[in-house]
């Protein structure tokens, strides 16, 4: 039980550890205020315990698809946020604006990932036995986690500038595309999109869940068997969002990196 | 001029019915959750039919129905009942588990 708990948190955490590393670093070489974090780990937080209680009310809404509707907007809002960070940072007076793009990101991201992890830990609650080893078990993979996401900010800040912003950009492209993927997936498994056969099967190649499988999932969004709307719409995030990126790389060398 | 607009809403209305499906015609099967265990464990759904499964959570604690292979994932609360879409799915094996308890709450559907 103990690391089922340490993979299931690990794959929760890393996700939003992963968005917090980036946005931290590119607010570092950027010189944009790092307030943003905290706060949006509160009220992400606060929120997510609130999604967690109700979770079950929420569930019931539309039919029984309510948690889906909530998780595709989730997505679809960190996908946008993601995307006004991408273009306000090539424009210093526009700070303000990539400030209140992340704190939105981190606390859609905290809300999304934390509501999970606290309806995982509060099922084991009643249960004597295994409460022990599945909180060790969360601790050990919230620390893995966290450590993923240290390691990258620690990676982009350290390599020099240009490289540590195109690097950073890249991995926003990745996560942004990945989180439309995702939405889509929910509105399918909600019926809210038609479904389709998947247009090929790549789990020989690489399991979804094989170890190289999660960490996939969590950068790229990747998907063994997609559907084609999954496909055309992923790669049309991908060029909108790389697009965007490479422009705001050139603003930002045109004004001097700071 | 009257007809082509009533023609265009129809259109449209087609359009936007082929792409959110009807409900009414979807088979609906039920899983239950009790004990950390799937009952039935072993489910058979018909090729190429969009089905809706109705989960029922009848333990206290949450559950996680996923599978890799359906690509599916939902958490259902304690006590609760969780609706999941899936297919149309090509003739085969697919393997679905309760993410929280993995070791006992495994099951399969068949679809053939």
């Amino acid at each position: 039980m103990l690391i089922n708990a340490v993979v299931i948190i690990l794959r929760e955490v890393l996700e939003a550890s992963l968005i917090m590393g980036v946005l931290l670093a590119l607010s570092q070489l950027n010189l944009v205020s790092k307030s943003w974090c905290i706060k949006g780990l509160s009220l992400g937080g606060v929120l997510a315990v609130f999604y967690a209680a109700n979770l079950t009310i929420i569930s019931a809404v539309h039919g029984g698809v309510g948690q889906e509707i909530v998780n595709a907007g989730l997505y679809i809002f960190i996908f946008i946020f993601v995307l006004t960070i991408i273009y306000s940072l090539r424009d210093k007076q526009k700070s303000n604006v990539t400030v209140a793009a992340m704190f939105a990101c981190v606390v859609l991201a905290v809300v999304r990932e934390g509501s999970e992890i606290i309806v995982y830990i509060q099922g084991f609650s009643t249960i004597n036995e295994l409460f022990a080893p599945v909180l060790i078990g969360s601790s050990i993979g919230t620390g893995i986690g966290l450590s993923i996401g240290v390691f990258v900010y620690y990676l982009i800040v350290n390599l020099p500038v240009l490289y540590g912003l195109r690097l950073g950009f890249f991995v926003l492209v990745f996560i942004a595309s990945g989180m439309v993927s995702q939405a889509i997936q929910m509105l399918l498994q909600a019926d809210l999109l038609t479904s389709q056969l998947p247009v090929w099967n790549t789990s020989e190649i690489v399991s979804e869940q094989s170890f190289v499988g999660e960490i996939l999932f969590a950068m790229i969004g990747y998907e063994a068997t997609p559907t084609l709307v999954q496909v055309v719409l992923y790669a049309f995030s991908i060029l909108l969002t790389s697009f965007m990126a490479i422009n705001s790389i050139r603003c930002i060398q045109r004004r001097g990196l700071s | 001029m009257k007809n082509r607009s009533i023609l265009q809403v129809l259109f449209l209305g087609l359009l936007w019915g082929s792409l959110i499906s009807p409900v009414s015609a979807t088979p609906v099967f039920e899983i239950e959750i009790r004990n950390h265990l799937f009952s039935p464990s072993e489910l058979s759904i018909p090729v190429g039919t969009k089905v809706k499964l109705l989960i029922k959570n009848a333990d206290p604690s949450a559950e996680e129905f996923e599978s890799y292979e359906l690509n599916r994932e939902k958490v259902i609360p304690g006590n609760s009942t969780g609706v999941i879409f899936i297919g149309p799915l090509n003739k085969g094996v697919y393997p679905f588990f309760g993410e929280f308890f993995p070791k006992t709450a495994q099951g399969n559907i068949h679809v053939d």
